[in-house]
């Protein structure tokens, strides 16, 4: 019992290393893929970032960082409304890109 | 003469609106190329998107007539300006300013001729539905083409970012003064995030085919 109230408390403790350092904005204006691949692209060319997902039904944009390097969120938004788009909300994220177009994927089909 | 103009102008009705296929510009720094190609009309466009609102790009436009007897090129730097955009939550709505300046020589007259070329196109769309209309201005001395263009559309389904999805859309338009015909192309438009693909069969039983592309 020991072992595993032990074994718990490290898992514990390591989750927070494990999740992803993400950047989510929720965005409104973003109908037609081709349109939004501007978004995808600038963002994409950050030294931090690690992955784009643009979710058009959705309506955001997750950033999920490179691991140790920090998101520009600023940057973000501007590369975002230079993309033609309105942000609403910009939030961090504990997702990481695979595990959130996923769960988009399954959520529309 | 009217034997000849009217073939001639259904040609030219139909190789002006690359701008009215959807957003004509890119996002700020980058560059886009845009297409409209049949049997008796070429057209390439290229702009830069100096800011996000703002793109300007030469275009260039080569015009048969059905009877291949008469031919037109223009070649202007066209203006893109983003004069008004409504982000909604799951729609978008645009206000756009599309003009140009430029040459037009042709082989029923001599020299060349300044075009000028002012254009509004106002467009709404969803992830499902799109709708636009386009009125351009195509004006040189004893020369009016002003043209004015509508477009309804539907994808067959929602897909996602990285999925193309196919969208069933139908183009009407006429030019003013040349014809008293209207072109109507029912097309087939394909997105997907790096491209922009459409193709179709108009009421002249002619194959168009457009295109973007964004750098």
């Amino acid at each position: 019992m020991r072992n595993f109230i032990a074994t718990l408390v490290i898992a514990m403790t390591a989750l927070p290393a494990l999740a992803a350092n993400s950047v989510k904005a929720t965005v409104n204006g973003m109908v037609c893929a081709f349109c939004a691949q501007g978004i995808e692209k600038t963002i994409s060319r950050m030294d931090a970032t690690k992955a784009v997902f643009v979710d058009l039904k959705g309506r955001f944009v997750l950033v999920e960082a490179k691991d140790g390097a920090a998101l520009d969120q600023k940057a973000i938004t501007a590369a975002i409304v230079d993309a033609g788009y309105d942000v609403l909300k910009v939030e961090i994220s504990t997702m990481t890109v695979d595990q959130i177009k996923a769960a988009s994927k399954s959520a529309i089909k | 003469m009217r034997r000849v103009i009217g073939p001639f102008s259904a040609a030219f009705a139909c190789c002006i609106s690359v701008g009215a296929i959807a957003a004509p510009m890119g996002f700020k720094g980058s560059w886009m190329a845009m297409g409209d190609f049949s049997p008796n009309w070429r057209e390439g466009f290229v702009n830069y998107a100096l800011t996000a609102k703002e793109a300007v790009g030469p275009s260039v436009v080569y015009m048969r007539s059905d009877d291949k007897t008469k031919t037109r090129e223009l070649a202007e730097v066209a203006y893109t300006r983003l004069i008004k955009r409504w982000n909604l939550p799951h729609a978008q709505g645009n206000v756009w300013f599309i003009g140009g300046v430029g040459t037009l020589s042709g082989n029923d007259f001599s020299g060349t001729r300044t075009m000028v070329t002012p254009g509004v196109q106002v467009d709404y769309e969803t992830t499902r539905f799109y709708i636009s209309a386009f009125g351009r201005l195509y004006r040189a001395e004893g020369i009016n083409h002003d043209y004015a263009a509508a477009r309804l559309g539907f994808s067959f389904f929602e897909a996602h970012y990285d999925e193309v999805q196919p969208w069933a859309v139908l183009e009407v338009r006429r030019m003013r003064g040349l014809s008293d015909t209207t072109e109507v192309t029912p097309m087939l438009r394909l997105i997907h995030n790096r491209y922009f693909v459409e193709a179709g069969v108009n009421n002249f039983k002619q194959i168009r085919f457009n295109f973007m592309y964004t750098f």
